[in-house]
């Protein structure tokens, strides 16, 4: 399914948390797709089990996926809630880092430049599909 | 669930064990690692039942460990130099096994013997020690046990059998809630598998933290300034080491990545990098600020 980087300083469980989100956020997983299980993961991917539950109570707790009982774990359908706080965490995860960049001596055309770019291309990618 | 309570061993007047607290929960994988000579060895001795505690009690599921056969019979434990009885070839050793472990499984161990192309009918110890060590495996995983205890485990396998012998133990993880202890050097090794981390250093158990933790944690953070480093920054965060390598600046802080990187700013960096550590790293700075540090000397 994916790859995680074992050498990568970034903690396992991050990096699982982030692949997954970003699998639900472009929809390739979609609404109500099930997960795979822990097990199978776990084996195909050779990380620990407890890692993989982790990863999956956080993704839980964020409100992008929800368990069944006995049955695993399903892409939560995107709902109004769950994507204010999903906007609130993403505007404050920008602020911090366009703070960084102004630190760093980006200045603000550059950013607004950035953000029209990467707009756009946003926008082609709609009409490719 | 296993569990040391207030536990010392002294060998003679060496005290190798000295009021070890250890805990690991059921289905975990627990690295164990510490300096040499640290006693990673003795405290697993401990906890297969081989040595007894001159204090303190050592329980897996609050049964004592010391002489209880029935609790033995579930757990399995590969010492670092995998001990076979002499003369016998994998398949002896495989019947001896079953007479002691009941849950030991035949299919097992005849679909792990096809998988690793053992051949179980050769003197075990005219094996490589690489070979010795897959027969140790083998025989461990047909057990079935509920706890396995590993010490320096992956020592002198190759690649492709480590990877075989880590999803190995990651399935019966998975599906039976077996539990690990596993001691190492090689922190590369254990990172990628293990959740639970202890530390020990001259017998004593300095940290016992979920690994996540334990990485966000600890940060190295790398900063360099205009005109200096600004006094107040240092005083401000739990830094542990500190370096100078030109303009940049290179520090290792202890704490929470917001709450670091929100001091620094206040200070007005021209640059500011900060990376989680690595296991190793964390282990040679924890040590290092115990005293174990590591002075380069020249050598002639």
């Amino acid at each position: 399914m994916f790859e995680l980087d074992t050498r990568s300083r970034k903690p396992i469980y991050e990096q699982l948390v982030d692949k997954l989100k970003e699998l639900i956020i472009n929809e390739v997983l979609k609404s109500d797709e099930q997960l795979p299980s822990v097990r199978t993961l776990a084996q195909q991917l050779t990380i620990n089990p407890n890692t993989i539950q982790k990863a999956y109570r956080e993704l839980e707790s964020q409100g992008f996926i929800y368990s069944q009982k006995g049955k695993g774990s399903f892409v939560h359908p995107g709902n109004e809630t769950k994507d204010s706080e999903k906007i609130t965490t993403v505007k404050e995860e920008l602020e911090r880092l366009i703070l960084e960049a102004f630190f760093l001596g980006v200045t603000t055309d550059e950013l607004i430049q950035l953000v029209q770019k990467l707009n756009a291309s946003k926008g082609g990618g709609e009409i490719d599909d | 669930m296993i569990k040391m309570q207030n536990v010392s061993k002294t060998f003679d007047r060496f005290k190798a064990i000295e009021n070890v607290n250890l805990s690991i929960q059921k289905g975990s994988i627990y690295g164990l690692i510490g300096s040499n000579g640290a006693g990673k060895t003795t405290l697993i001795k401990l906890l297969a039942g081989i040595y007894l505690q001159d204090q303190g009690s050592v329980t897996i599921e609050e049964e004592l460990v010391f002489e209880n056969l029935s609790l033995k019979e579930r757990v399995f434990y590969i010492p670092d130099q995998p001990y076979f009885l002499p003369q016998y070839t994998t398949k002896q050793m495989a019947q001896f096994y079953k007479s002691i472990y009941p849950t030991w499984s035949d299919e097992r161990f005849q679909t792990l013997v096809a998988w690793f192309e053992l051949d179980m009918k050769k003197r075990i110890h005219t094996f490589s020690k690489g070979w010795q060590r897959q027969a140790a495996f083998i025989l461990a995983l047909s057990a079935k046990p509920d706890v396995l205890i590993l010490d320096e485990p992956m020592d002198g396998l190759d690649p492709v059998v480590r990877k075989k012998v880590k999803n190995l133990l990651i399935q019966d993880v998975a599906d039976r809630e077996m539990t690990i202890l596993i001691s190492s050097h090689n922190l590369r090794e254990i990172e990628d598998i293990c959740d639970h981390i202890g530390i020990i250093h001259k017998g004593n158990l300095l940290i016992e933290k979920e690994l996540d933790e334990l990485k966000s944690d600890v940060h190295k953070v790398q900063v360099a300034y205009k005109d200096g480093v600004p006094e107040q920054l240092l005083s401000k965060l739990n830094v542990l080491h500190t370096e100078k390598r030109g303009s940049v600046f290179l520090c290792i802080v202890r704490g929470k990545e917001e709450e670091i990187i929100g001091q620094i700013q206040k200070t007005k960096p021209v640059l500011l990098d900060l990376l989680p550590l690595t296991l190793e790293e964390i282990f040679i700075y924890e040590m290092g600020d115990i005293g174990y540090a590591i002075n380069n000397i020249m050598v002639e």
